[in-house]
């Protein structure tokens, strides 16, 4: 596409929205089913839907290390690697080579990108939860950070807007602290867990297990069949990409929906870098970028911009816009930019053996586990610390593995179906922090571009919530029946969720927020910002669907605006 | 010990079955990197005779296909070369001759014993192997720090663990390259590659064998 030297007029768009993930998929969509003009920037390599999903239909007799990673593999994704799972020979080129966008720790942090079509929507978990009432209200009642300039009121239709669209299965319970989705069939518990939820449930007032809400279809609607998109086939292998586009992702869902219009242009490649901000007509015009290949330096200009880098790149982004206007990079007059990062603290819960039930399995891999939703600091319940936590985890049955067996004993007995467990860990809210921030390096990156260097921690909120994180998961389980019941709690560094979050939060005033109530930029206010980065509090439950409702909601009133000639 | 059973309930949590590569390569993957990335490391072809030779041992031919039926080796070999440390690699070799050695004692190279002085071989390395593993955990014990403030013990976790002992590597390495083999996945699991429902509750008979 030789776009220079066709003008200015042609690098022109009504909107552009940086970043092709969960929240910038979704700002392409709605901002292009609306007419506009829309120009979506990945700054990675383009992955089409179904045939880009290289290593989808591979078995681990495909690899030639059966799946497992080299110590080249360690070198290239030396921060990948951390989480123990993400990396493998399958999904290894769906993540960031680490060697190749290097970034630096004063603190360990753990961070995970994918620089490609699509984003982390391809890679996420894919659990779906609603935040409730007080999650929005919590900052502002007991006076940490800033407090929420919206309440679930404001996002509950927006709520319902994606996860029709997005389809999210799972089962109504009513709960007020997990407040109910859209929902198409639930996916089924297995046998031990219906005992282990009756076991919660009769035992602890107030204490639930329900099967886990994921993006997945069930039951697709016409819409969705439209865009190709098919029920679950329960490989439980979505983290290659799913070519059967069961699952939400930019490819299977938004990114279809915005190519029907005929009003969307994805480029990849190109890194923004920058938002150019005009200092006379007091308004953001374009982006600066440098192709990833050619390091070619180009401007793309629009009316308004969506920022959806994901959470930590867009503040980077947002810190490299200065003007005369905004000299401390754009809308940070707060000095709030990069701060707050937030994640879920998690690696600590119980698990047990259950005993019986050998002439009970289950048929299929269900890419899903149970929830048991926050019951701390809850109702009448009290903690020594703030806000609270959820559990995810599981029961299941194996082979029987080779014990210290050789010969032809081992052979008789690896494959036979073994005993079954049950596991849950705790996904615990972290408290925004000024603490807790990364900040740009002097050293730069091959493309001359700042590197990012990270000083976060879990602090004293989360070390305590811990404690409980664990001992209430063993309480439930001994309860439940669970035998050999133990508690394990493995600390690692922020990122590790990879929920990262808070570092342009919204608020009500631009001296202690970077966003204000319609995710736009205090000062840009053609700006909008609906990734992680916006996320004035970290609640206990999976993100992405609140950054898509958020991204619905930005993108209807930045429409609104736009025709009544406001931006 | 702590970190496998950590890990096997990692395996849990993401959800239904979880195959055996993909179990590996969680736990390969907490150890830290080292520099034999593309290393050297390769075989003779006696020595790939005589591994060949110990993984039928270790899962040997009956009504189904051995371990040197699915040349098994071969994934050993690669596996060594790309996935391990030098350190590993050059403690392997040693396991090797010694392994030679102790066949020896017991009238020839490991390659010529009949099949049960073969496996009176494969105990002797096992029995060594376990002497290994607690002198190791002893060393370790040794070497953390108690925090004098707090008690707890302080963990090095940048501190390299030592090589596995070779008996322990070698079974594990033919496990894993014989049940992630074509053979392994499709035919001695139940395998189930595109399952298009689930069902959470389903009763079996005895002697079910797991999905793959």
């Amino acid at each position: 596409m030789n776009i220079q030297a066709k003008g200015q007029e042609s690098v022109t768009y009504d909107a552009i929205v940086v970043g092709s993930g969960v929240s910038g998929g979704w700002a392409a969509k709605e901002l292009s089913e609306k007419g506009l003009k829309v120009l979506m920037i990945e700054r990675g390599r383009d992955i089409k839907h179904k045939e880009g999903y290289d290593t989808a239909m591979k078995e681990s007799y495909d690899f030639p290390h059966r799946g497992r990673i080299t110590e080249q593999m360690k070198k290239d994704y030396w921060a990948g690697i951390r989480t123990g799972y993400t990396i493998t020979e399958a999904t290894k080129d769906l993540f960031v080579k680490d060697v190749d966008s290097p970034y630096e720790e004063t603190q360990r942090f753990d961070w995970m990108r994918g620089y490609h079509t699509g984003g982390k929507s391809l890679l996420w978990g894919r659990q779906t939860y609603r935040w409730n009432e007080r999650d929005f209200t919590a900052n502002g009642e007991e006076g940490i950070g800033v407090d929420w300039p919206i309440r679930y009121k404001d996002l509950a239709p927006w709520y319902s807007y994606v996860e029709k669209f997005a389809g999210i299965s799972g089962e109504k319970r009513g709960f007020d602290v997990l407040p109910d989705s859209e929902f198409q069939p639930a996916m089924e518990l297995n046998c031990v867990e219906r005992e282990i939820k009756k076991g919660i449930e009769s035992n602890f007032k107030g204490r639930y297990l329900t099967v886990g809400r994921v993006a997945h279809l069930t039951q697709p609607t016409q819409e969705q069949q439209d865009l190709g998109r098919t029920s679950c086939q329960y490989r439980n292998k979505c983290i290659r990409g799913c070519p059967y586009g069961a699952y939400f992702s930019t490819q299977s869902a938004t990114l279809p929906a915005a190519q029907k219009t005929n009003n969307l242009t994805l480029i990849n490649d190109k890194i923004v870098h920058e938002v150019i901000f005009d200092d006379e007509k007091k308004k953001a015009v374009g982006v600066r970028t440098i192709d990833k290949n050619t390091k070619k330096v180009e401007e793309f200009y629009s009316k308004i911009i969506f920022i959806n880098a994901g959470a930590i790149s867009t503040a980077w982004i947002l810190m490299q816009s200065k003007s005369k206007t905004h000299p401390n990079g754009l809308g940070n007059e707060s000095n709030q930019l990069g701060k707050n990062i937030m994640d879920h603290h998690l690696g600590v819960g119980a698990r047990g053996r259950w005993e019986g039930f050998e002439d009970k399995y289950f048929y299929g891999k269900r890419p899903n586990g149970i929830y048991v939703p926050r019951f701390v600091n809850w109702g009448t319940d009290k903690r020594d610390y703030l806000r609270g936590f959820g559990y995810q985890g599981g029961a299941s049955r194996g082979n029987k593995g080779a014990g210290d067996l050789i010969g032809a004993e081992l052979k008789a007995q690896y494959t036979q179906l073994g005993g079954w467990g049950f596991g849950m860990t705790g996904f615990g809210e972290t408290l925004p922090d000024e603490r807790n921030f990364f900040t740009l390096s002097e050293n730069k990156d091959q493309w001359g571009l700042p590197i990012i260097n990270f000083d976060a921690a879990w602090r004293e909120n989360e070390m305590k919530m811990r404690e409980d994180m664990g001992a209430e998961a063993a309480t439930m389980l001994e309860a439940a029946g669970l035998k050999d019941v133990s508690i394990y709690n493995t600390l690692s560094a922020p990122g590790i969720g990879i929920h990262e979050m808070g570092t342009a939060r919204m608020g009500r005033d631009p001296k202690t927020s970077v966003l204000n109530g319609n995710n736009q930029v205090w000062g840009a206010e053609n700006v909008f910002v609906t990734d992680g980065a916006c996320m004035s509090s970290s609640s206990c439950v999976n993100p992405s669907l609140t950054y898509m409702a958020l991204t619905a909601r930005a993108a209807d009133f930045a429409f609104n605006e736009l025709k009544k000639q406001n931006m | 010990m702590k970190r496998r059973l950590a890990l096997q309930r990692v395996a849990l949590l993401v959800g239904g079955a979880v195959t055996a590569p993909s179990l590996a390569a969680i736990l390969n993957s907490c150890k830290s990197p080292s520099d034999s990335a593309g290393s050297a490391f390769t075989l003779s072809s006696d020595q790939k005779s005589l591994l060949s030779e110990i993984s039928e041992v270790i899962i040997p031919k009956t009504d189904t296909p051995g371990a040197k039926e699915l040349n098994v080796h071969e994934v050993i070999e690669i596996l060594l070369k790309d996935c391990y440390p030098e350190e590993q690699q050059t403690h392997f070799m040693a396991g090797l001759k010694d392994l030679e050695e102790e066949s020896k004692k017991l009238g020839g190279g490991f390659v010529s014993l009949d099949k049960e002085n073969k496996l009176k071989v494969l105990e002797i390395m096992r029995a060594k192997a376990t002497e290994e593993s607690e002198k190791n955990a002893k060393a370790k014990e040794a070497a953390e720090q108690v925090d004098s403030e707090s008690g707890s013990k302080k963990v090095d976790h940048m501190k390299k663990d030592p090589p596995t002992p070779f008996f322990t590597i070698v079974r594990d390495l033919t496990i894993f390259g014989y049940y992630s083999s074509e053979y392994g996945v499709t035919k001695e699991f139940d395998y189930l590659p595109i399952p298009g429902r689930f069902e959470g509750c389903v009763t079996v008979g005895p002697n079910v064998k797991a999905f793959s």
